[in-house]
């Protein structure tokens, strides 16, 4: 009997404190960053591309990431162009990224500028390998796309990459006014995602590549929890528009969309992550 | 008067046309040093138009025209780059000329 009483006062505390951590630990999305600091350049340059497993609109915390299983980029000049894919894998260099909760694994590429010196558009890829979320028992896989462009030449923005999971974008992703709006698709295997559960997040400390640590102080402060991670559904058509309040960088992640659902014994969550840049007028 | 009133749209239709395209979209050409000697500039347009067939113009300081030539079914151009100072003219027309100096070119 005593020792009965013991278990239910035991477990009871284990409720509480769980309890209590749900209760008071934001609601943080997993983001995968596939980040460069700017995306709609002049003319053409060496890039420098961050990869990064976190949580954007607090600045952490950080996840270690695995090598990922695929980086490229297909990059277009002009409508009548064909696109060219360039595996940049030779690339990747793996990173410790100064967090608050240690050292994490990441990754870095810095591409030679004859990659990226043409106009055009460049779509960089990320297929990450999956991340053991081990709060949640489960892997999540983020296929990430990034574009940048040189010096107003449109090519492929608007194309699909024919990832399991993939935002299409109705505008372009580099070039967007604060105060506008941005609209995309929610793909899966180029099916589009009716209804599709997304949530949006905004750099909200400034990443510092040469220190490799987010800066401590926030860009904005939240009213309430909702805030920090913006949850929105796509209509019938998998379609959905945000508003872009502030400038900087937003992620939209497309949640559990691919048609793998299982890795390694555990649930898989294949979703989609867009990067997207905001500008003022000026 | 009937036959005027025919003419008027049409000369209005046919200027709209022949000035729409100036109006839509700009003219974007970038050169770049390939480090052995030549030049290769890259042109196209702000609305992701081909710039085949525009005409290239390598001119010195004194506007002596060096080089000319158009840009290939790729939208690039590449030249032997001239010892002394030059400019490279990207020429799709009115309105659709970009002018880029050596010292610019890297």
């Amino acid at each position: 009997m005593r020792r009965r009483n013991t278990i239910v006062r035991e477990a009871a505390a284990a409720f509480a404190a769980t309890a209590t951590a749900f209760l008071f630990t934001p609601a943080l999305a997993h983001f995968q960053m596939l980040y460069t600091p700017e995306t709609a350049l002049a003319s053409g340059q060496a890039t420098q591309l961050l990869m990064l497993f976190t949580h954007p609109a607090h600045g952490g915390p950080n996840m270690a990431m695995g090598t990922p299983e695929a980086l490229y980029l297909i990059s277009q000049r002009g409508d009548a162009a064909e696109p060219v894919t360039t595996d940049l894998q030779e690339y990747l260099e793996p990173i410790a990224w100064h967090s608050e909760n240690g050292p994490v694994d990441a990754f870095e590429a810095s591409l030679p500028r004859n990659l990226t010196r043409s106009l055009g558009d460049y779509v960089f890829v990320l297929e990450p390998s999956p991340y053991c979320e081990p709060q949640e028992d489960k892997y999540i896989q983020q296929f990430t796309k990034m574009i940048m462009n040189i010096a107003g030449v449109p090519g492929n923005w608007a194309e699909p990459v024919g990832l399991p999971a993939e935002i299409l974008p109705l505008d372009k992703p580099y070039a967007n006014w604060t105060g506008g709006v941005f609209r995309g698709i929610v793909v899966a295997d180029g099916e589009p995602v009716p209804y599709a559960e997304l949530e949006i997040e905004y750099i909200n400390h400034a990443p510092d590549l040469a220190q490799r640590r987010f800066a401590s102080g926030a860009e904005v402060d939240y009213p309430q929890d909702s805030f920090g991670t913006l949850s929105i559904r796509a209509n019938a058509q998998g379609e959905f528009t945000i508003g872009l309040p502030r400038a900087g960088w937003w992620g939209i992640c497309a949640l559990e969309i691919g048609a793998d659902t299982e890795h390694e014994g555990k649930p898989l969550s294949q979703d989609a992550v867009l990067w997207i840049q905001v500008k003022d007028m000026q | 008067m009937k036959v005027i009133g025919t003419q008027i749209p049409v000369l209005l239709v046919g200027l709209l046309a022949l000035a729409g395209p100036a109006l839509a979209h700009s003219p974007i050409c970038n050169c770049y040093d390939n480090g052995d000697g030549t030049v290769t500039c890259e042109g196209g347009f702000s609305d992701g138009a081909s710039a085949e067939g525009v005409a290239m113009r390598i001119v010195d300081d004194s506007d002596r025209v060096l080089t000319v030539g158009e840009m290939d079914a790729d939208s690039t151009y590449t030249f032997d780059r001239p010892d002394d100072e030059f400019h490279v003219v990207f020429d799709a027309g009115m309105s659709h000329i970009v002018t880029i100096f050596s010292g610019d070119i890297e």
